[in-house]
């Protein structure tokens, strides 16, 4: 047993869990990271859960890997390298298709095909977005102002808040407050004419989320895609050679290098306590280690009524937390074939099968799969972004067979009378049956099916009802409220107890920003 | 011709009679012109049913700023408002819900349904108090300029932060949380009874193309509740809503201003930059100084102003205004008064709203319908009985039922707004009411359905929108009718808009008219 006192204690080595470790390890202290499964990764992992092949078993795209982190970690050194994902191929049941492609012009000239109007618009369009998000940028590094506060620190940050807001100037705020508020199929309809546009636009705004595409409060994901596209020197959007789970050995690697400490098969029962500070964990097996500083890297329902005892904290902040909204929506189906799916529309071996595949015909199906979640039902025709990572990457397949990755929405963690083993291959036969409609010959190439449910994410990644984001990125959980007000900061009612996941500000998707600021306020607090 | 008068004002509803009564009293000459031969836009009074008159639009009034209640005293002008107790009674499977004025009495009354909910139905009303509060201060003063706030705007922000913060940190933050949530997440977070949670979320729902689970919905309700009235209060007009317009068109009268109606205007005349003249319908052209508009911004700026006379960009943004009419009104004369199962003593309990919203799940189905441009077969109703108030709208013994009923998109799907499609709604409101009180059928006599193509026939408001514009998130405050010109004044010099689709919305309120009017005078006076 390693007798090395710590300086900080990490539970969980997701992404952010790691991210966190390796910014204090940087900053000169001695950091242990607990992992209660036996990979690093969280949810972002790489499974080889049939032999050969390699299951990006939940996430399966990179979209927001801050540029500082890659850069103050140096990931490409430790094994970091996205491949870009060219395009987003959209199947239509009449035998038409819908592309878009990284290349601008090929872009247009797809779209003038459907709609001249559109092939215009899209210019503008892109060029918008790519002016708001640089605007919204610096707000994802940013830390929360407390807006309860009068501490000369966080008058500061509201400070610092209204001056941002002011550079913005008037056209590029007003248009922010519209693409915050509004709903990705209304915004969309402003622009574009293209039914089979707009629904896959409006699909990224609904991943990870209870919502639809009219729902408000979906358009602001779509600048998402246009920030990958703006960072920088590396290309943030895309496919990480070896899957998901490079990206977190990549960062547990320059955790290691910086001193880190990480032990897996090592779950944590409980944070332990006196007199109002964190002083180390216990481990389920009973092992205490001590540490002044610990941090959670897990969702907030678990940081909060499961690691700690709830009594110990001020009932107004359980109540939120009780409150705080963390619905899983999704499920996941991975495949290994043995061949490449031909879809009737583009049959064949093309470039549309090397970036993503999107089953969003229009905005009418994404929201009617959504209603059935409402209701408590999974998606009888389901909305689902595929990617083939072996035709990206071939390490992931042995030669001439293929990995595919089906991220599926809805699937309600509260599914009418809950997820059993058969619900599970019902749901798993539903994506196969509406995805085989557009591409006949994948049922006879399935060598190996993996459906995951949010009941299964649950299990298996502590993920709380299998909700991808740590917590719905609704408006009244984001920022200042995220995850519950004034707890937004990083920090617990508890001394030396931090929070550093996506429950917590900016929330959601492979970015690594939680842990980055969890660290930051961390070294802050200790006067680093 | 006359001479110029100082400013005409297009259409006598109650925004519009707002804003020409305050400019009145400053000493302004004004003139408002009526396309209909009556007065009072959406708040009108009419005969349905030789004998029968009915709410033709609004029923209930919105919560309607104090200070035009007392500036104007149109209680002297006829405007007897009442505040029945209970509120509102939500009809249900089992006993109906009865929602009072006072907070304890309504805990009382649903204790009988859910001890939890009754325990936590005050720091409900608390919160929602704190959270109107904040609405209230914000809609009655215009909108700031942001992103870049006048000194004054600066001022009245920091006033409203501190206010906000004088609540104390918790009060603060659930009042800031509740403003872009959605209803059914805020009424999840407090309540298990579906009937409760049904009820209140319907009063936020009215009128708006979204569900409870839609962000924003909140907001609405806080909207609706502005003065201060317990969830689920609701204000009446002895007389009905008529009796609004009446009372301010006699305040407005009194102060010198001339009303025309049957004077439909057919076009605002532009020249150079600056509004200069109406032209009514048949070719009377009427100069002004300047224009207030209380039509909706699409139906001024695109058909009243054209598009011609504005700037290409400002006119894709009026376009993409979101009007989407949700509404449709049935009235029934009846024979008698319906007997609501579970509503024994007397009529007391009918005085206020009755509605259909058994819970959230009923109002999402509902909304699901006309989300893809169906009519919903269950849809939500809130119903009144004005003869209870006044017995005088209808022949001794008889009653009027006024109903509005959601989902009835304006956009349907399939087909128009005809005679067949009005009688099926028709229809089908009748038999919904009739699964509460049996005795209903037998006593309609007569049945009058509008739908909200006809709104927008009758009244002029695009798509049937009864909020000239809906009351979502990025529709409000700064941002409404479009951003950068929330403050009443537009592209064109010397045309104002005073209606709803100006901050802060839609509903009985007069808060529009009256910041225009005010808009109107701070340009007047030379600084």
């Amino acid at each position: 047993m390693n007798r090395t006192a710590f300086d900080a204690i990490v539970i969980g080595g997701g992404h952010n869990g790691l991210v966190n470790a390796a910014y204090l390890a940087r900053a000169g202290l001695k950091v242990l990271v607990l992992e209660r499964r036996r990979l690093v990764g969280g949810a972002a992992v790489t499974e080889e859960v049939f032999p050969g092949f390699k299951y990006c078993v939940c996430s399966y795209v990179v979209s927001l890997l801050r540029p500082e982190i890659i850069r103050d970690l140096d990931l490409p050194a430790c094994g970091l390298e996205i491949l870009p994902l060219e395009s987003t191929f959209t199947p239509l049941p009449s035998g038409d298709y819908l592309v878009r492609w990284a290349d601008h012009d090929l872009t247009r000239r797809e779209l003038y095909r459907h709609s001249p109007r559109d092939a215009d618009a899209y210019d503008e369009f892109g060029h918008l977005m790519h002016q708001l998000a640089f605007a919204v940028k610096p707000v994802l590094g940013m830390m929360p102002p407390d807006l309860t506060s009068f501490a000369p620190s966080d008058l500061a940050g509201l400070l610092r808040l209204g001056r941002y807001v002011r550079g913005l100037g008037a056209d590029r705020f007003h248009a922010l407050v519209k693409l915050m508020t509004m709903s990705a199929a209304e915004y969309l309809e402003e622009w574009f004419e293209t039914e089979a546009l707009r629904a896959t636009m409006s699909a990224s705004g609904i991943i990870g989320t209870f919502l639809g595409p009219r729902s408000p409060g979906t358009a602001y994901v779509l600048l998402h895609h246009y920030m990958g596209e703006i960072d920088g020197v590396f290309r943030a959007w895309g496919f990480a050679r070896g899957g998901t789970g490079a990206v977190s050995n990549a960062i547990a690697t320059a955790a290691e290098r910086r001193g880190v400490t990480i032990r897996t098969g090592a779950p944590v029962a409980r944070v332990l306590t006196r007199g109002g500070r964190a002083r180390g964990v216990v481990l389920e097996s009973g092992e205490e280690i001590a540490a002044k500083v610990v941090v959670s890297a897990l969702d907030p329902k678990r940081t909060f009524l499961e690691l700690v005892d709830p009594a110990s904290l001020p009932g107004e902040l359980i109540e939120d937390i009780r409150r705080f909204r963390i619905r899983g929506s999704s499920g996941k189906v991975n495949l290994a074939l043995s061949e490449l799916p031909s879809f009737t529309c583009l049959p064949g071996i093309g470039p549309h099968l090397r970036g993503a595949m999107s089953i969003s015909p229009s905005v009418e199906y994404l929201e009617r799969a959504y209603d059935d979640a409402k209701y408590g039902a999974f998606s009888r025709r389901p909305y689902m972004d595929i990617v083939i990572p072996s035709l990206i990457d071939p390490g992931m397949a042995p030669p001439g067979k293929h990995v595919m990755s089906i991220f599926v929405q809805y699937a309600p963690y509260q599914l009418n009378g809950g997820w059993t083993d058969a619900r599970r291959e019902a749901f798993g036969d539903t994506v196969i049956d509406t995805l085989s409609q557009y591409a006949p010959n994948l049922r006879g190439a399935i060598l190996h099916r993996q459906v995951l449910t949010p009941a299964d994410m649950e299990r298996e990644m502590g993920l709380t009802e299998g909700n991808i984001f740590h917590g719905e990125l609704s408006l009244h959980q984001l920022f200042s409220l995220r995850p519950a007000a004034p707890w937004a900061q990083y920090r617990t009612p508890i001394a030396g107890y931090y929070q550093c996941g996506s429950g917590t500000h900016p929330g959601g998707g492979i970015s690594g920003a939680p842990g980055r600021l969890g660290a930051l306020r961390i070294l802050k607090d200790l006067g680093r | 011709m006359s001479a110029r008068y100082d400013a005409i004002v297009v259409g006598a509803g109650h925004n519009g009679l707002t804003a020409a009564a305050y400019l009145a009293r400053a000493g302004l000459s004004v003139l408002v012109v009526e396309q209909r031969d009556v007065i009072g836009g959406a708040t009108v009074t009419e005969e349905f049913h030789p004998g029968f008159r009915v709410d033709a639009f609004a029923h209930r009034m919105g919560p309607f700023d104090r200070r035009v209640l007392e500036d104007l005293r149109l209680a002297t002008h006829g405007l007897d408002i009442v505040r029945p107790d209970p509120a509102r009674v939500a009809l249900a499977d089992g006993r109906p819900l009865p929602l009072f004025r006072d907070p304890s009495r309504t805990a009382e009354a649903i204790r009988a349904v859910s001890p939890n909910d009754a325990a936590r139905w005050p720091g409900f009303c608390r919160t929602i108090a704190d959270a109107t509060r904040l609405v209230d201060a914000v809609r009655r003063s215009q909108p700031p300029e942001l992103p870049n706030p006048g000194l004054r705007d600066l001022l009245r922000l920091a006033a409203l932060g501190l206010g906000l913060r004088r609540l104390g940190r918790r009060a603060m933050v659930q009042a800031l949380r509740v403003l872009p949530m959605s209803l059914a997440d805020l009424l999840d977070d407090w309540f298990e009874s579906d009937v409760l949670k049904g009820a209140i979320a319907g009063t936020g729902l009215m009128g708006l193309m979204q569900g409870p689970r839609g962000a924003g919905t909140a907001y609405a309700l806080l909207h609706h509740l502005a003065t201060g009235e317990a969830p689920g209060g609701v204000a009446l007009v002895r007389g009905g809503t008529g009796r609004v317009a009446e009372a301010l068109a006699g305040a407005a009268r009194a102060a010198g201003v001339e009303i025309r109606t049957s004077a439909p205007v057919e076009r605002i005349v532009v020249r150079s930059d600056a509004a200069v003249e109406v032209v009514l319908a048949g070719g009377e052209v009427i100069p002004a100084r300047r224009i207030l508009s209380s039509a909706d911004p699409r139906r001024t700026f695109l058909q009243l102003v054209g598009p011609e006379a504005l700037d290409p960009a400002f006119v894709r943004q009026v376009r993409h205004i979101r009007m989407r009419g949700a509404c449709a009104k049935v009235h029934l004369a009846l024979g008698e008064l319906p007997r609501f199962a579970g509503l024994g003593g007397g009529d007391a309990d009918l005085r206020g709203a009755i509605v259909v919203a058994p819970s959230l799940d009923y109002l999402e189905r509902a909304f699901d319908d006309a989300k893809y441009g169906g009519v919903s077969e269950r849809p939500f109703l809130e119903a009144v009985i004005p003869t209870l108030t006044d017995p005088s709208l209808a022949p001794p013994g008889r009653h009027v039922m006024s109903v509005l009923v959601q989902y009835a998109p304006y956009q349907l799907k399939a087909g128009g707004w005809d005679g067949a499609r009005r009688e099926a709604l028709g229809d089908t409101v009748v038999s919904l009411l009739a699964q509460f009180a049996p005795n209903l059928p037998g006593a309609v006599l007569h049945r009058q359905v509008l739908s909200a193509l006809d709104v927008e026939q009758r009244l002029g408001l695009t798509e049937g929108n009864i909020f000239q514009g809906e009351l979502a998130l990025d529709q409000l405050f700064f941002m409404r009718p479009v951003p950068g010109w929330a403050r009443y004044r537009t592209p064109v010099r010397g045309l104002y808009l005073c209606g709803a689709g100006t901050h802060p919305g839609g509903g009985v309120t007069a808060l529009p008219g009256y910041h225009a009017a005010r808009a109107v005078l701070r340009d007047a006076t030379p600084s």
